[in-house]
Formats: C-alpha cells, structure tokens, sequence
C-alpha cells in the first residue's frame, strides 16, 4: 500500500520572524522546520507502514529548500521523496492541484497531512486536496489504523472523543497526535542520504495554474503585549478584581 | 527563542550534508531533553540514565569507528557530535568521550576479533557504558611510572593497585584499564563483577556535577587471559585514545564557549542599567567583540583539525594545541560572561557558572593545558620539558 504523506516547511515555531515590506522575510528565517501537525501525520504514516507495509511516499511543495525536510522525513523512515517546484504558485488552491496530481500520481489509498501550517494557518490542504482527487476526508484526527480494508480514526467530539471509519481513497488532516514523535538517528541519516529526491513541475503533472483570485495584501506581526499593571496594598483590591473580571476576564 | 549557534564565518556551511543532519538531531535532542533537566541533574549529582539510552538510539557512540554495528562517521562529525553535546554540559560530553574515543577506540583497535564482536555492539548501542582507568592517585600527568601492574597467573591475570578521576567508573559496565605486566604497559578488559574489582564513586565535586567519577581499586583482581588487549604495548596505547579524546574536547569546549556566549548576548541586550541596555555600553560590547573573535578562531581550528583527522595526515601536537586552546578560551569566555551576567551569573538559571566550573576540569583533564604547552614547547625545540632528567 502507498501510504501518501503531505508536508509544509514553515518557519520554526521558535524562529524571530520579521516583517519587510508588509511580508514576512523569509531571507531573515533563522531556521526552517517541518510544520508540527506534519510531523504527527508523518509519525502515523510510518506507523502504519510498520504494520501494514508498503511504501511511504513524502510529498512537498515549495522552493529549494524544502528538499532538506525531504530529506529529514527520508532520515525517520520515507521512501519515496517527491519535490513540487512552487514556480508558478501563488495561493494554496494552486498547492492543492499541485499536491493532488501527486497524489495520484502515486496511486496512494491514504493521503496523511497535518489540519493546517504553522505558518499561515489556512487549515485548506487536506480538504482541499481531498475534493480534487474525490477523496473522504477527517480532519482534525490524533490516531488512524487500518484493519480489513478500513482506516478508522479518533478525533475530538462535544463529549469527548468519536471513532470514524472510512472506507476507501481518504484523507486524513492531523491534530496533534497520541504517538510520541521518533527521532532520526545515525543509521537512519545515512540512509537518507542515498535517497534521491525526485523532482517534479507543474508541467511534469499536467497541471495549469491559472490565474489566482486570491491576493494576499499584507502581512503584520502580532500587536506588542502592553506592560504589566503592579498594584500594591489593599486599597487596590476593587481595581484590581475589576481588571481581573472586565479586562481580563480570568473571573 | 531558538538556539542560534554562533558561526560568524560560517564555518558550518562547511560541513557535509549529513554531518549538518547529525547536528541538527544532536541539537535538538540537547535543546529539549537535556537543558530543561541538566539543572537538577547537577544538584542531584547524577548522569540520567535516559541520556545513556538516547545516545545509543540516536546512534553517536563511537561515531568515527566504523564496523562492529558502530555509526562510521567521519571524525567532524564526530567533533560536531562533541560541541553540540558540551553545549547542553560539559560532563555529557564526557560521557560521550570516555565511551567512544576511551573505552570503544581501544578495544575497536587494538582488540582481538572477539573482544571488538563481544563488545562493540553493546557499547555502540549504549546498553554497556565503558571507562578507562590510566591515571592513578599519585600519576597524573606522568602515567609512564603508573603502579598498577597485572601479574600472568598461567590460567588469569592478577591485577593490583588503584585508578583516580575515572570518569563513568561507578556505572561502567567494563573498563579498559592500563596496567604494567612485566613492567611493560598493557590494556585489560575488566568487568564490574570481576573478583577483585570495585569502583567506589568520588563525591564532593564542585565541576562535572552530573557525571560520575570514580576511583577503580584492584585488590587480587582476577581476569581470564582473554581479556588483555592484544594489539598493543607501552604508552601508545592509552595515548592513541587520548588523541582521539581530545580531538573531541576542541570541539566540545566550542559548544561551552557557545552557550556562554548566547546568554550573555542576550542577557546584555536585555538588562537595563543607566536607562540603557549594557549592550549599548563599549565595555560591554569590547567583551562580547573578544568572545565571538575568539570562537570564530577556535571554530576554524576545530574545522581545520577534523579535516585533518579525515585525512590522516595529521601529528599529535596538532591535537595538543586545539585541545589547549579552545578550552582555555572557553574558560575565559564563561569568566567573562560570568561578569556580563553580573550578580545574576552565579545562579542556576543561567547555564554560565555550570560551563565555568566544567571547565576548570577540561582544562585539567585529558592532558592539562600545561602539558599541552610542553608537548608543543618540545615539537618546536626538539628538547623535553616534562622532567629534569634528559
């Protein structure tokens, strides 16, 4: 069985992102990693691959670089290690058509992905994926197993969790999951090293990006925290329980 | 905030790919697993056995030796593995070293067939840790005139006498120790539960706090004749490991030299004094100006050295004058983040007092900076230092 795995490199999550001409600088990123709800999809994928066998496919799209997470998910146990140019690209419905005649490409049953990217937070490539290759879709998922032709999965639900069982091509978008991550180690890194990363363009997947109907305008970082308030002696008390209780809103 | 190694040159765009891969794995693990725990680990006074156990998974135990299920790197990575290691402790490090470059090397060269299959395996994987007994009580420096001696019995060895600052001794599985049979010095394999043998742990350190050192004591040890290390006599044996030790301490003191650099950057561009950032002030820049001149220089030295160490051509001053200098300018460097950190630097919430009392053990151990100099002071003049006698 192919197993289908969907990764984003973004920005590690403890990485100083700067703003330069209302985007952000992606010269000025110190370190780039793979998006966390990635790594719990690709941590599952190659759980199952342990049971059921079969191959693991990592896909990717983006520039150059990203080949180097590529090449990481090889070193904890990918097989197949695909590169998407992202010339061309310019909104994640593009990414989508881009992944999904990859993914067909492949002949996967089972596509893995995490809900959304560390870095814009779109939550739209498992979904969107999924109706371009008439896929069922999970989202939101912490474990997938797979017994008699099945994949079932747990998420969260009003009361707790539920269990999904879905039958057939299906896509599964990753919260973060039950499974400890695995570490690469020595052995696996010199593997790694001898496995090629097949790269592949737009037109090498027969796919047109037309014109995008999304812009994105500008991007801005967080509002500064303002200062901390310090109150001192009881004559305070009513000012502080109303911050606590109007501003806060912790009581 | 993420770690952002110092490398002004760029030293590490050097590296191969997939020394830069085992940095990063090394990195990370110090990053999550061993900087939030190596505080208690210290005023506990104990080495975490899960850090034996990673170590083995990741697969870094005697990273240059190759066969026998050890890693085959290359001996930069094996130096890259060292930095990023004294960079969450300088006692990790050792433990790192003792097992690899003092304990697998030895046995992995000068071993018979059986002892690299018999033992190997198992240290490379971490399920035995090893030590190395050379120095004695009273020689240190000079372990030419050692005084534990093996005696052949016809059927074992019998091995008297004692070992001091044994690094790992408490908790080895096995130690490699050098011992004069017939006055002639040899390497025996002793295991922990070998008649005769104990290793009683030292207590009372203030350096090295969360790793374990020893005393190794032989009183009638009795060893089968299996257990001599077959492929070498005198002195270069136990050097052989030295070299290779202490290869890996001019990498490892970079990464002290790194963490003290980094908190006092950021510390200095965060305290306010005068209404202003010590970092703003010149004095304060003029230290941090020297730190990042002198770990650039040792970075290209280290670089240059494991190079070297690839390609074989290389002498073993080479090694003295790495080890020498990088861990003197790595006690420096916390000395002078100590004084960056001004009151602060003496807590534990800072790693910087931590590095600077490691240090003052690397600068002792493993040929100390004296002897460094002597070694050197020899190779340049043709004429030995060390004692009066010619």
């Amino acid at each position: 069985m192919n197993i289908t795995v969907l990764l984003k490199q973004v920005p590690d999550t403890t990485a100083k992102i700067t703003i330069s001409g209302g985007k952000v600088d992606e010269n000025s990123v110190s370190k780039w990693s793979m998006s966390p709800y990635d790594e719990y999809a690709l941590e599952s994928g190659l759980q199952l691959k342990e049971k059921t066998g079969g191959n693991l496919v990592a896909i990717t799209c983006g520039p150059e670089r990203t080949k180097k997470m590529l090449t990481d998910a090889a070193a904890v146990g990918a097989d197949t290690l695909v590169h998407i140019s992202n010339d061309g690209v310019t909104d994640s419905t593009h990414v989508q058509k881009l992944l999904a005649a990859a993914v067909r490409r492949f002949d996967s049953q089972i596509v893995l992905c995490g809900k959304q990217a560390a870095d814009t937070n779109s939550g739209s490539t498992g979904p969107g994926v999924a109706e371009l290759i008439d896929a069922a879709c999970v989202t939101l998922v912490t474990e997938v197993n797979y017994s008699e032709g099945k994949f079932s999965t747990i998420r969260p639900s009003n009361s707790g969790t539920e269990k999904v069982a879905v039958d057939g091509l299906s896509v599964f978008a990753f919260d973060k999951g039950t499974h400890e991550l695995r570490r690469p180690n020595v052995r696996g890194i010199m593997m790694a090293k001898k496995k090629q990363v097949e790269s592949i363009t737009s037109g090498d997947l027969g796919v047109v990006l037309d014109s995008s109907n999304v812009t994105l305008n500008s991007q801005n970082p967080p509002p500064e925290k303002p200062a901390g308030q310090k109150f001192e002696g009881a004559e305070h008390v009513n000012e502080v329980v109303s911050k606590l209780r109007n501003e806060a809103n912790v009581i | 905030m993420a770690y952002e190694a110092l490398d002004f040159y760029d030293v590490d765009s050097l590296l191969t790919e997939e020394e830069r891969m085992v940095r990063d794995m090394v990195r990370d693990w110090v990053d999550e697993e061993v900087i939030p725990n190596i505080e208690i680990a210290c005023r506990e006074g104990v080495f975490p056995d899960e850090w034996r156990v990673a170590l083995g998974e990741m697969g870094v135990l005697g990273a240059p030796l190759k066969g026998y299920d050890c890693p085959g790197l290359s001996y930069t990575a094996y130096g890259v593995i060292c930095r990023e290691l004294e960079r969450g402790d300088s006692g990790l490090r050792s433990f790192a070293s003792v097992q690899g470059s003092l304990a697998m090397y030895p046995i992995w060269d000068f071993g018979s067939e059986e002892q690299k299959n018999h033992y190997l395996p198992k240290m490379a994987s971490g399920e035995w840790i090893g030590c190395f007994g050379l120095t004695e009580p009273d020689y240190g420096s000079n372990p030419g005139d050692m005084i534990t001696k093996a005696e052949d019995m016809g059927d074992h060895y019998l091995l008297n006498g004692a070992k001091m600052w044994i690094t790992n001794g408490s908790i080895a599985e096995l130690a490699v120790v050098w011992a004069k049979l017939d006055g002639v010095i040899r390497g025996f394999i002793v295991e922990k539960n070998d008649p005769g043998f104990s290793a009683p742990e030292m207590k009372g350190k203030h350096s090295l706090k969360a790793s374990v050192t020893s005393e190794l004591v032989f009183q009638d040890c009795k060893i089968p004749k299996d257990r001599m290390l077959p492929g070498v006599k005198g002195l270069r044996g136990p050097f052989s490991c030295l070299n290779n030790a202490r290869y890996g301490i001019s990498w490892g003191a970079l990464g002290s030299a790194q963490a003290c650099f980094d908190s006092a950057k950021d510390y200095a561009m965060s305290r306010i004094q005068f209404d202003h950032p010590i970092a703003s002030y010149q004095l304060v820049q003029n230290k941090l100006s020297w730190m990042l001149r002198e770990i650039t220089k040792g970075q290209l030295l280290a670089y240059h050295l494991g190079q070297k160490k690839d390609s074989g051509d290389w002498i073993p001053e080479h090694i003295s004058l790495a080890k020498m200098n990088n861990v003197d300018i790595a006690l420096e460097i916390a000395r002078v983040a100590r004084d960056i950190h001004g009151a602060n630097g003496i807590l534990d919430e800072y790693p910087i007092m931590r590095h600077m009392a490691n240090l003052e053990s690397v600068k002792t151990y493993e040929g100390t900076h004296d002897i460094h100099n002597l070694i050197i002071g020899r190779h340049i003049t043709g004429i030995q230092a060390f004692t009066r006698e010619a």
